[in-house]
C-alpha cells in the first residue's frame, strides 16, 4: 500500500524544480563554475558568515 | 539512579582487584575509564564560551553522515536497477545526493570554523589531524559513489579520473573503470575506514575537551589552552542537540530531494553508439584493430608500451606495478568477438583472409579504409565506402557493426572480466576512443577542460569540492605537460600533507591569531570578561 502511494506521489514531487535540463556556467578567464556548483558554494559561506556573527540564544549560566 | 553508592565505589569498580592489576582487560579498563571516564563522553555542562552556532557544524555533519549511511545501506540493499527504474529508487537515490550535498556543506562550515578559533591548541593537533584525514576520506568516498551510479556521468568521471590514477600508479588496483569494484570501495572500505576515524576524532574531541578562547585583553590567571577550564560552565545537553541536528537535517534533506529529486542520464552502451553513430564506430574499431587508437598505445596498466606513461622528475609511478590489467585492443575489441560469431561464411573468410595477410598489407588494407571512413556513408545499417584496397575489412568491421548493434559486443567485452560481473574496463577503453562519448560529454560540460571533474550533469551541483584538483588542470605548467596527471597528484597529495600540518607549520598556525574572526565566535565571552576586567581594574 505504501508502496503504491509511494509510486504515485513521488514522481509527481520530484518534478517540482526540473533540473535535468541543460547546465548554466559561470565563466571568468580560466576559472568556469556550474551555477549550480556556484550556488553551493555561496549558501556555505552565507552560513559560515552567519555562524560566526549571528547571536547564540543565551543559556542558564553557573559556577564551576 | 547510580549503581554506585558514590564516586569512591565506582573509582574502586573500575580499578578492580590488586591481583587482577596485571590483566591486559584490568588494564585497557583502568586506561579508558582514566582518559574518558562517562562524564566526559556524555557531558552535560560545557565551559560558558560554548556559546556560537559554529560549534554545532560538528553534530550538523555527523547527522547528515548518519542519513548517507542509512540511504546509501537501502541503495546498496536493493541495487542499480532500483534506483534507476523505479520513483521509490531514484527518491532514495536523491536522499543520498542531498545529505552528501548538506555532509559536505556542513563539514567545510565546521572546518572553516576550527581553522579560525586554532582549534588544535593545548595538544589537540591530533584532533585537527584526524578531522582534515575523515574530510579527505569523505572526499574519496564520494568519488567512488559518484563512479558506481552506473549513468553517463559515472561512465565519464571514470575514463577521466583513470588518467590520473594510473599515473600515480594507483590504477594498478584501483580500477575506476570497474564498477563492481568501485562499488565495494563506495559502500564498505571506504566507509569503514571514514566512520573509524570519525568515531576517533569524536573521542578526540571528548578526551580534550573544546579548546579555550584566546585570551581576553588584560587577562589574569588564564588557564593555559592544555588545562582544564576554570572559568564558568553552562547545561549543555549533548543528545537533546544532536536529535535536533538530525530532525533538521532529516526535513532538510526531505525537501531537497522532493523539490529537486537527482539526475539520472542513462549510461552509453557499445549498442547506443553502433546505433547512433555507426561511422564513429567503425572508424574506431579500425583504429583499435591497427592498434592506432589511444586504448593500444596507453601503456600501464593495460599494456606494455615503451616510453609511455607519465614521469615525476625521473620516477615513473605506473612501472613500478607493470601490466595488471590487461588490455589487448585488436585482439580484445576486434578480433575474439568477431570469432564468436558463427554461421556467417563471408566472416570467416574474411578473417581468414586477414590473418593470412602480413603486417604490412593489413597496415595497408588499415590506412587505405581509414581514409575512406572520412567520406561513408551509412545504407541498411551498414557503413559503405568508396571502392578501394580494403581486404577483408569492410567484412569484418561491418560484422563488428552488427554484433554492437545487437548488443552482443557489450556482452562479449564483459564476459570473464574477473569477480566483478561490472567490469566496464574494456567497453570503456573502446567508447573513450572514439569522438561519440567526448561530444555527449562536451554538451554536459564534462570536459577536463571545462572543469568537467566537478560538475553534474544538468543543472544538479556536483562535487564541488574537488575544485582546487580541477583548477590546476587549467593553468600553465600543468596545462601543458605531458606529465600533468602525475603533477597534479603530487601537488594535491603535498596540498593535502600541510592542511594536516596545519598545527605544526608557524605562520599559518598564527592565520587565526591575527585574522581575529575568533572574536567574534566568542563575541559573548570577550564582551562579559573584558567589561569585568575592566571593571575590576577601575
Amino acid at each position: 500500500m505504501v508502496n503504491i502511494y509511494l509510486s504515485a506521489v513521488l514522481p509527481v514531487l520530484g518534478a517540482i524544480v526540473n533540473l535535468s535540463t541543460p547546465g548554466d556556467y559561470i565563466s571568468f578567464g580560466v576559472i568556469s563554475i556550474s551555477v549550480a556548483n556556484f550556488v553551493v558554494v555561496v549558501v556555505m559561506t552565507v552560513i559560515f558568515i552567519a555562524a560566526v556573527f549571528l547571536p547564540f540564544p543565551h543559556r542558564k549560566e553557573e559556577g564551576k | 539512579m547510580s549503581t554506585f553508592a558514590n564516586e569512591k565505589d565506582r573509582e574502586e569498580s573500575v580499578r578492580g582487584l590488586v591481583e587482577d592489576q596485571d590483566m591486559w582487560t584490568n588494564k585497557v579498563r583502568r586506561k579508558f575509564y582514566g582518559k574518558l571516564p562517562p562524564e566526559k563522553l556524555l557531558p552535560d555542562r560545557q565551559p560558558a564560551y560554548v556559546s556560537s552556532w559554529i560549534y554545532v557544524f560538528g553534530v550538523l555533519t555527523m547527522s547528515a553522515l548518519a542519513i548517507v549511511i542509512g540511504s546509501g545501506l537501502l541503495l546498496a540493499l536493493e541495487g542499480p536497477s532500483w534506483w534507476h527504474n523505479s520513483p521509490e529508487g531514484l527518491f532514495v537515490n536523491s536522499l543520498h545526493l542531498w545529505s552528501v550535498e548538506l555532509f559536505f556543506i556542513f563539514m567545510v562550515v565546521h572546518l572553516w570554523g576550527k581553522f579560525f578559533m586554532a582549534s588544535w591548541r593545548g595538544n589537540r593537533a591530533l584532533t585537527w589531524v584526524t578531522g582534515v584525514i575523515a574530510f579527505l576520506g569523505s572526499v574519496g568516498t564520494a568519488f567512488t559513489g559518484y563512479l558506481s551510479q552506473q549513468n553517463f556521468d559515472s561512465q565519464w568521471i571514470s575514463t577521466q579520473a583513470k588518467d590520473g590514477l594510473n599515473a600515480a600508479g594507483v590504477g594498478a588496483f584501483f580500477n575506476v573503470l570497474d564498477f563492481g569494484q568501485m562499488l565495494m570501495w563506495h559502500i564498505v572500505l571506504l566507509p569503514l575506514f571514514v566512520i573509524a576515524i570519525v568515531v576517533l576524532h569524536i573521542v578526540m574531541v571528548r578526551i580534550r575537551g573544546v579548546v579555550h578562547p584566546f585570551p581576553p585583553k588584560n587577562a589574569n590567571d588564564y588557564p593555559a589552552d592544555d588545562m582544564g577550564w576554570t572559568g564558568r560552565y553552562r547545561r549543555y545537553d549533548i543528545l537533546k542537540e544532536g536529535s535536533i541536528a538530525m530532525t533538521v537535517v532529516v526535513i532538510l534533506t526531505l525537501v531537497l530531494s522532493v523539490v529537486f529529486s537527482s539526475p539520472d542520464e542513462k549510461p552509453l552502451t557499445l549498442q547506443s553508439w553502433a546505433q547512433t553513430a555507426p561511422i564513429d564506430f567503425v572508424s574506431t574499431a579500425t583504429a583499435e584493430l591497427s592498434g592506432t587508437a589511444p586504448a593500444a598505445r596507453y601503456g600501464y596498466p593495460y599494456n606494455y608500451v615503451p616510453g609511455s606513461g607519465q614521469k615525476l622528475g625521473p620516477f615513473s609511478l605506473p612501472s613500478i606495478f607493470g601490466v595488471t590489467i590487461p588490455v589487448n585492443p585488436p585482439l580484445d575489441f576486434v578480433m575474439r568477438p568477431l570469432a564468436t560469431i558463427a554461421n556467417e561464411p563471408n566472416l570467416t573468410n574474411a578473417l581468414t583472409q586477414f590473418r593470412s595477410g602480413s603486417s604490412t598489407v593489413q597496415s595497408k588494407w588499415e590506412d587505405n579504409y581509414t581514409k575512406a571512413l572520412t567520406k561513408a556513408t551509412v545504407v541498411n545499417g551498414n557503413v559503405v565506402t568508396s571502392p578501394g584496397t580494403y581486404g577483408p575489412l569492410p567484412v569484418m568491421m561491418n560484422s563488428l557493426l552488427k554484433m554492437a548493434d545487437s548488443g552482443g559486443l557489450d556482452a562479449s567485452l564483459i564476459a570473464g572480466s574477473g569477480f566483478y560481473g561490472t567490469n566496464y574496463t574494456k567497453p570503456l577503453l573502446f567508447l573513450a576512443d572514439g569522438t561519440y562519448m567526448a561530444n555527449i560529454a562536451q554538451k554536459q560540460h564534462l570536459l577536463g577542460t571545462q572543469w568537467g571533474m566537478m560538475n553534474e550533469s544538468g543543472n544538479f551541483p556536483g562535487q564541488a569540492w574537488l575544485w582546487l584538483y580541477t583548477f590546476w588542470y587549467q593553468i600553465k605548467p600543468f596545462s601543458t605537460s605531458t606529465n600533468a596527471d602525475v603533477m597534479v597528484w603530487a601537488t594535491m597529495i603535498f596540498l593535502s600533507g600541510v592542511l594536516m600540518a596545519v598545527p605544526f607549520i608557524p605562520g599559518v598556525r598564527a592565520i587565526p591569531e591575527k585574522v581575529k574572526l575568533y572574536r567574534f565566535v566568542w563575541k559573548d565571552y570577550y564582551r562579559e570578561s573584558e567589561s569585568s576586567n575592566k571593571g575590576s581594574k577601575g
